[in-house]
């Protein structure tokens, strides 16, 4: 520390006023009555994301190019980026805040291009804990199921997981068509799990070769059984050759069945499941139309998927209800419709339609493919475990009314996508492990939450509570961000594959991003709340008082010197830092 | 080498010979030309500087003391408004002992809208620390510039050279161009004691406590005071070199005066045709023309003055509820003197109004006819 230089007479000072040495003796900290603090929030990404995962933490890896440091981070939450960056409806986006000021970042994309990456260069993960003795099985190999077996592996569990079909993965593999999703993709992040010592077996339906009570040896089960079960359309001739559920086409043609369609193919509803079963039935050589009750607007596919059945030339028709199959000598033959106008709103908020008296006409058709919605089959399940319209009720841990019986996916009261599917995957691992440890969780979710809408990050939980920065529970919005810092920039377009080369195969549509366009994509995110060593609050102290600590980080405020004057929280693009009353 | 300049080619060809290293200026008229000529000069090679364009004459000033800091040579031009514009800045340039040389064109200052000569802008600026030399001629001026940062980087203060609009800025005269070695022997590389520079980090200018402050400015008030010994030795030692001088001030046929005239600038070109014409006629007419305005060259005025029955200040210029400043400046050098002439104080020329020599035998008339000076200036060359 600089001594203080005294100057006894005029003759001694120098002839400018000009430092000679360091002012740090005058602890000008002293003056201050406010205090700016480094304060991390939460990012509306990282809320969105039903899977918990560090998306503003793997935009600054990224945008460093430090890519697969960037999909280590996602995979201590998911095991599927891979899968996620091609198929998951991205709820990050639609929360992103740079969608009110251009268009928010492709996080998407850039979670398959950090997955893609990393697959390229044969990524390996390890477990994280200690083998322990307690035994988990876990019924069904979809998202849940598989995720849940991964965070519990990890944790050093033994963990089974059995399977109805032959194949591994539940939706995502027969579900998905490999134009979304490429097998080989699916194929290597299930691997991932497995070599963490996941046991697995196929074949074995829950009720046919086994149940819950054979379970024994197990200290917890895990229930993701998944939708697998087509809703009948409820009307007259659905029984007729050449008419089958959008569940069944789909499972059928990922498992090599032979499918033989005829030309004119209508798919029945406005699902992802149609669109699937459509944009399949395409590539098999029919020419399949949609039929719809409502309008576009209604309608619960995911956009894009909308957007590339039109430019395949699929015809979509609007405001249309089948009333009657037709069949001749046995098969399907005409589908007797009806056109619809849209009433009121129901109970889902969307618009019912209302029949047109008289509009009734017919179209000729070869096939009908149903896909107007999935349900649970839980005829296998006792009673006890507990239920609701289909539906397991479970409590905020996602445990059943059944002792160390918990449940997540498409059968609990939740979102029916891959994403809820994996978050409630996580949340069952994380509160099996309390469960068996016999640990209190009550206070938990405050520690390990992820904003207000259930995201939780297993990462934080995985941390001694010691060990655990404190976690703002504050989030940002664009109101709190300081926009002169950001520039308009367009969202880097995701290439895809030409519509010539889509027709007739499986080949996938989309093709991911280059290096250079995902870092230049990571770099138009905000990092809303989170410090990013911008240092925008270093070059702007007039004090001197932020302090770099090398490359990494982070910033830290030297007390004895700042003065309280709050330049680096005003001039904080992206609301790290706050101001607090000095407590003396 | 002699060539046809107008008054601001002899700025910047001043500035070309004093081989200034930075230069930031905004244009405003009348000095416009000064840096547009530079900027020629600067572009095609003859002078290697780095012209910075700015936004304002704030900013121009700004640069300069930027520049100054990092130990370069630096210049700037300006007028009036621009001049006043500024002003915090030439506070600043002062207090950090920068020897920054800015040329400024006299030009009447707004409202109304005045683009003539009018000295008002720069004596507005007589506070701030500038040293302020006035000069009679195109010759001067080009001379003036290089003694003012040979002045300045003794004495680490900055000097102002004050020139008549139009009458000075946009005519042309023949000038004597010093040979460029002539002007390297006199003027050497700048070479401050401390100077911005990330290797050896100070900080300047930095918050100064009341327990130091008055001793920085007393040492400003010091150096201010040396500046006129510096001013005078600089002048004779260029004169030696270029074979010109000017001293402080000009005493012209002031040998047993009984009128002096006392004024500035181009006024004093028409003040020597007035009292040649006068002396002619057997009246004892002189004039001293002052130079050097800050510091004040109280002595010098004193030495040529104090035998004078009387002294007749003519002012371009106006300090509003006082009257001309030049005189109040004489009155106050000379209130503590026992004996001395009384100071008629007269303005003129405001607005560039010509100052013709039936003006200045105005003065001289009224002069010789009261026997003590009105209480308020006197305004001649009034419409009657």
């Amino acid at each position: 520390m600089a001594e203080q230089i005294i100057f006894k007479r005029e003759e001694d000072m120098p002839y400018q006023p000009i430092s000679f040495a360091s002012m740090a003796w005058n602890k000008t900290g002293s003056w201050r009555y406010l205090r700016p603090r480094f304060d991390n929030k939460i990012s509306l990404c990282n809320e969105g994301c039903p899977a918990g995962q560090d998306i503003e933490g793997a935009m600054v890896l990224i945008g460093k190019g430090k890519v697969l440091e960037a999909w280590e981070l996602f995979k201590e939450e998911n095991p599927f980026p891979g899968v996620c960056g091609r198929v998951c409806f991205h709820p990050c986006e639609s929360s992103c805040n740079r969608k009110d000021f251009d268009e928010a970042v492709s996080i998407n994309g850039l979670e398959r291009f950090m997955a893609d990456s990393a697959s390229r260069q044969g990524r390996k993960l390890s477990p994280k804990r200690d083998k322990r003795k307690e035994k988990v099985a876990i019924i069904g190999s979809g998202p849940a199921g598989l995720t849940c077996a991964y965070h519990l592996a990890r944790m050093g569990y033994g963990v089974t997981v059995f399977e109805a079909l032959p194949v591994l993965g539940g939706m995502l593999r027969v579900g998905i068509p490999e134009y979304r999703l490429p097998e080989k993709v699916l194929e290597e992040e299930i691997d991932q799990i497995l070599e963490l010592g996941v046991k697995t077996e196929i074949n074995v339906r829950l009720g046919e070769a086994f149940s819950l009570s054979d379970l024994g040896e197990y200290q917890a089960v895990f229930l993701a059984l998944g939708n697998h079960r087509s809703k009948s359309l409820g009307i007259p001739g659905e029984d007729a050759e050449g008419v089958m559920s959008g569940v069944e086409f789909l499972r059928n043609v990922s498992l090599g069945k032979e499918v033989a369609l005829g030309k004119r193919v209508a798919v029945i509803g406005g699902g992802n499941t149609a669109f699937d079963a459509a944009r399949s039935a395409l590539r098999l050589g029919a020419k399949p139309f949609i039929l719809y009750r409502r309008t576009r607007e209604e309608m619960p596919a995911f956009p894009a998927e909308i957007v590339e059945a039109e430019e395949e030339g699929i015809e979509i028709s609007y405001l249309v209800s089948p009333i009657q199959l037709i069949a001749e000598n046995g098969k399907v033959s005409r589908l007797a419709c009806v056109k619809n106008r849209l009433g009121p709103a129901d109970e889902d908020g969307r618009r019912r339609p209302v029949q047109i008296k008289g509009s009734n006409f017919f179209l000729e058709v070869d096939h009908v493919i149903s896909a107007i919605g999935e349900d649970a089959d839980l005829s296998a399940l006792p009673k006890k475990v507990g239920w609701k319209e289909n539906a397991i009720l479970t409590d905020e841990r996602g445990a059943t009314k059944q002792k160390g019986v918990f449940a997540g996916g498409d059968i609990i009261q939740q979102p029916r996508t891959v994403v809820h599917a994996i978050g409630s995957g996580k949340r069952a691992a994380i509160f099996i492990d309390c469960f068996l440890k016999g640990n209190k969780w009550e206070g938990l979710f405050d520690a390990i939450r992820i904003g207000e809408r259930g995201s939780l990050s297993i990462k934080r939980y995985l941390q001694e509570e010691k060990e655990r920065v404190p976690f703002s529970s504050k989030t940002v919005r664009l109101k709190d961000l300081n926009l002169d810092y950001f520039d308009y920039q367009k969202r880097k377009k995701m290439p895809k594959a030409q519509i010539a080369k889509r027709l007739g195969s499986f080949e996938e549509v989309n093709l991911g991003y280059s290096e250079e366009t995902a870092r230049g994509e990571a770099n138009r995110c905000f990092n809303c709340g989170v410090c990013n060593l911008c240092d925008n609050c270093y070059i702007f102290c007039p004090d001197v008082a932020i302090q770099k600590q090398g490359e990494d980080g982070p910033n830290v405020i030297d007390y004895d010197h700042c003065k309280g004057c709050g330049i680096c929280v005003e001039e904080c693009p992206r609301d790290a830092l706050i101001m607090e009353e000095e407590v003396k | 080498m002699k060539k046809i300049l107008v008054g601001n080619h002899a700025v910047s060809w001043g500035v070309m010979l004093a081989r200034a290293e930075v230069i930031s200026a905004y244009p405003i008229t009348p000095q416009t030309t000064i840096v547009e000529e530079l900027s020629v000069l600067c572009a095609d090679g003859r002078l290697k500087a780095k012209f910075i364009p700015v936004e304002s004459e704030h900013s121009a000033m700004a640069c300069c003391i930027g520049a100054s800091a990092a130990g370069v040579r630096t210049f700037t031009a300006t007028s009036s408004q621009g001049l006043a514009l500024m002003h915090e800045m030439l506070h600043w340039a002062t207090g950090a002992r920068l020897p920054i040389v800015m040329a400024n064109v006299n030009r009447a200052l707004g409202s109304p809208w005045n683009i003539w000569g009018e000295q008002t802008d720069s004596l507005s600026q007589r506070d701030t620390g500038w040293l302020q030399l006035y000069c009679e001629s195109n010759q001067e001026v080009l001379d003036t510039v290089i003694q003012a940062f040979k002045i300045a980087e003794e004495i680490r203060l900055p000097v102002m050279l004050v020139l008549d609009a139009f009458f000075l800025s946009h005519t042309a005269e023949p000038v004597e161009i010093p040979e460029q070695s002539l002007a390297d022997d006199f003027l050497p590389r700048y070479q401050p004691e401390f100077r911005l520079d990330p290797k050896e980090p100070h900080s300047f200018g930095c918050l100064t406590p009341p327990e130091y402050f008055m001793e920085f400015r007393h040492k400003i008030q010091q150096s201010m005071l040396q500046g006129k010994a510096v001013s005078e030795r600089v002048d004779k030692e260029f004169g030696e070199a270029f074979g010109r001088k000017y001293g402080l001030i000009e005493a012209y046929r002031c040998e047993g005066a009984d009128l002096i005239l006392v004024t500035s600038g181009t006024i004093a070109s028409t003040a020597r045709v007035v009292v040649d014409a006068l002396r002619e006629k057997g009246r004892k007419v002189g004039m001293v023309k002052v130079r050097l305005f800050r510091p004040f060259p109280k002595e010098e005025l004193w030495e040529v003055l104090r035998e004078a029955e009387k002294v007749a200040v003519v002012d371009r210029n106006v300090s509003f509820g006082v009257g001309g400043i030049f005189a109040q400046e004489l009155r106050a050098a000379f209130c503590n003197e026992k004996t001395r002439p009384p100071i008629f104080s007269y303005i003129a020329g405001l607005g560039g109004r010509d100052v013709t020599p039936q003006v200045l035998n105005d003065v001289v008339y009224q002069t010789y006819k009261r026997s003590e000076p009105e209480e308020q200036s006197v305004w001649v060359g009034m419409r009657s």
